[in-house]
């Protein structure tokens, strides 16, 4: 009785909704299951930290992807430089993006906390074309490519081979999901963060410091974002501007799952990634991708807004 | 008998000075004659052709010049936009005043160049922009204007002959059935209908499915590789850009799928694709390879050259079509003896100027253009890290490695 009146709620008919389609799709073409899983993942672990800083601080960081272009520059360089495995870049990558967003905001992101939303949007647009020409003047537009023998690794189970590598995607975006979540929840700075983002003034009149909390949650974002571009960089080809088109993936899915709904992103990164796969699997079809992905955007928000009027 | 002995041995040194002398070319001096050079600086193609341009400048200049007068080469960065280059035209023009315009890469930016061009009709050889549809006709009537690149018709034209040289020549390598992997966007598609076109006029069956390129947000090739491989092709090609190139042979690895015979057919690859294990046997198109300088003594010498210059590698074909930009122009008016613009274009259309990427230039009409320089381009295969030439056969510097090599043998 108890499965069966939870079973009217949408957000578990959504997910009984979901296994049945995991199991179809399994059966079918198990592949197109696994690789949009791991695509859903680079989408979740890449978009999860731009909405911490939306969010909590309220700004939407243009410049998003840029910061990961970065991670991924740094990953090559550290790999080709000092010849260890670029994973252990990690490391220096999440300490070295810590202090460059301490940098950014105190120089960029501080002095318009206060100014107007197209302020703030034109100034994180203007640093991402700022690290693009810097990245392109230092390094040239031509990419770069790491070469390591694992990311190409595979199983075979029957008639099916399968790539592992793209399965850490699945675990970062596990394990920055987590810990963004332990974060805001069960640390003091967490809790903090939350009563500044859902009421900033309300928070500084309690005696929370606003521009400390907004200063670690920009600087822990970008360092984030930087880390997770030296797990990209080992996959994908690293150029100036291979970041721009997942500020914009970032910003759709963070519009789809709502501002503050971090598991949102999750689920919303599922549909979008298994769904891009399916459609890429069906023969003369994979250039439909991209209007299915919008589409969807589309969609969610229409009907997210439908449902706010309706209330 | 000692003294007229010195004396004699004097007269002799002065003598062999003398001659020495006037044998040695005159140091160029005057007015520089200028050319103006657009190319695309922050990338590859544009930075590798530049700088062969300045090494072509230079040892013209040590060999007297051009008409005695030092040539210098005023480049330009058209930043791969169409405005820039167009910009870059007007001020070449009338900012340096330079007499003839050499140069190129990107069709897109020369569409956009084409109308101030033809504002200034000066001497212009261009070594880019293969995309016939939008250049060839536009620029049809122009007697000034010197396409040095192979069409993209040529080019195919070019890919069939020498496929089916090397088939002939090696029973082993079938060609029936062909599957193109191609980016979505216009570079892809419009090569693929190319294919769909061409291909059955050879018998040849032909089924494709495209890709995002890493360039445009891309990087996922998975599922057409294993469209692909379903489809069981003799030969594997994929129309994409130098960011596809190794993530894609990484993901055809972890399928498994390795053709026989698997090219590749981006406008440039990247620097570092040669080390990569995967690269073994990937054959390729281009007007060049570094492996050239084994049959072509100008190919080596440009290549000693260029590497002792900069201290660096030719990794682009670019660099050698810059190289012979420069000397193509060069002779022209070293040979009428005149910047007269008339007799300087009945020259360049005389030209015969044997070049590092391997052909003697020489300029003949193409479908539409009177001028029209190189006809065909390579096929080349990576082996052991460099590019081989396999066809045409008289340049030919390896054997085909056929079929593609096993993933895990390599």
């Amino acid at each position: 009785m108890q499965i069966v009146s939870k079973l009217r709620e949408r957000r578990y008919q959504a997910i009984l909704g979901a296994i049945i389609m995991a199991v179809i799709i399994l059966a079918v073409k198990p592949e197109v299951l696994l690789e949009g899983i791991q695509r859903s993942s680079l989408y979740a672990v890449i978009a999860l930290p731009m909405a911490l800083i939306l969010g909590i601080v309220g700004i939407i960081n243009l410049a998003h992807g840029d910061f990961m272009m970065l991670g991924s520059y740094m990953a090559y360089w550290f790999a080709v430089k000092s010849g260890l495995d670029p994973l252990l870049a990690m490391i220096p990558a999440m300490l070295a993006f810590f202090l460059i967003g301490i940098l950014t905001f105190y120089a960029l992101i501080k002095p318009v906390l206060g100014s107007q939303e197209l302020n703030q949007l034109l100034l994180t647009f203007g640093l991402g074309l700022v690290l693009e020409e810097a990245a392109n003047l230092s390094f040239t537009s031509a990419p770069l490519k790491l070469s390591v023998p694992y990311v190409s690794a595979s199983l075979t189970i029957g008639d099916l081979t399968f790539g592992t590598f793209e399965f850490v995607y699945v675990l970062a975006a596990m394990l920055v999901f987590y810990i963004i979540s332990l974060f805001l929840k069960k640390t003091r700075i967490g809790r903090a963060a939350r009563a500044v983002g859902q009421n900033p003034k309300g928070a500084k009149l309690v005696g929370i410091d606003v521009n400390k909390t907004y200063l670690i949650i920009f600087s822990l974002s970008i360092a984030i974002i930087g880390t997770i571009g030296v797990l990209f960089a080992m996959r994908h080809s690293v150029f100036p501007v291979m970041g721009a088109p997942y500020t914009m993936k970032s910003f759709c899915l963070i519009a789809m799952a709502g501002i503050g709904n971090i598991t949102g992103i999750l689920w919303y990164s599922a549909l979008l990634g298994v769904s891009e796969s399916i459609i890429t699997a069906i023969p003369g079809a994979a250039g439909w991708a991209d209007l299915v992905f919008f589409a969807l955007i589309v969609g969610a928000i229409l009907i997210r807004s439908y449902q706010q009027r309706v209330k | 008998m000692m003294k007229k002995g010195i004396i004699l041995a004097c007269i002799f040194m002065f003598l062999g000075a003398g001659i020495a002398l006037a044998a040695a070319p005159k140091p160029a001096s005057g007015d520089p004659i200028k050319f103006g050079a657009v190319l695309p600086l922050a990338d590859i193609t544009g930075k590798q052709a530049s700088r062969a341009m300045q090494l072509a400048v230079k040892e013209i200049n040590a060999a007297g010049g051009v008409l005695g007068r030092p040539l210098v080469v005023v480049i330009a960065d058209d930043e791969m936009k169409g405005e820039k280059g167009a910009a870059a035209i007007d001020k070449l023009a009338t900012v340096d005043n330079v007499y003839a315009f050499i140069g190129g890469m990107s069709s897109g930016v020369h569409m956009a160049q084409l109308p101030v061009l033809k504002k200034y009709a000066k001497p212009t050889v261009w070594i880019g922009a293969a995309a016939s549809s939008v250049i060839e006709a536009p620029m049809a009537e122009q007697a000034w204007y010197f396409h040095l690149h192979p069409w993209d018709y040529q080019q195919v034209g070019g890919y069939i002959t020498g496929f089916k040289e090397l088939a002939a020549k090696n029973p082993l390598i079938k060609l029936q059935k062909w599957f193109i992997g191609y980016e979505e966007g216009a570079f892809g598609t419009t090569g693929y209908k190319g294919f769909q076109t061409l291909w059955p006029q050879q018998g040849w069956e032909v089924s494709g499915a495209s890709f995002k390129s890493a360039l445009m947000g891309g990087g996922e090739y998975r599922a057409a590789l294993r469209q692909a491989k379903d489809y069981k092709p003799d030969a594997y090609l994929w129309l994409g850009y130098d960011a596809d190139a190794l993530p894609m042979l990484e993901q055809a690895k972890e399928i498994g799928f390795a053709p026989p015979m698997l090219i590749g057919a981006p406008p440039g690859w990247p620097a570092d694709f040669g080390k990569s294990p995967l690269a073994e046997g990937v054959s390729l198109f281009g007007m060049w390879a570094p492996s050239l300088k084994e049959v072509s003594k100008v190919s080596k010498h440009f290549w000693d050259a260029y590497n002792k210059e900069f201290n660096e590698a030719p990794a682009t074909y670019f660099a050698p079509l810059g190289y012979t930009n420069v000397y193509v122009v060069a002779n022209a008016i070293n040979k009428v003896g005149s910047l007269d613009q008339d007799k300087v274009i009945a020259a360049l259309k005389d030209t015969k100027y044997d070049s590092p990427v391997g052909e003697t230039l020489t300029i003949t009409a193409s479908r539409a253009l009177k001028n029209q320089g190189f006809t065909k381009q390579k096929i080349l295969q990576w082996k052991k890290g460099v590019q081989q030439v396999l066809w045409p056969l008289d340049f030919k510097t390896a054997e085909p490695a056929y079929p593609f090599p096993a993933w895990d043998k390599r």
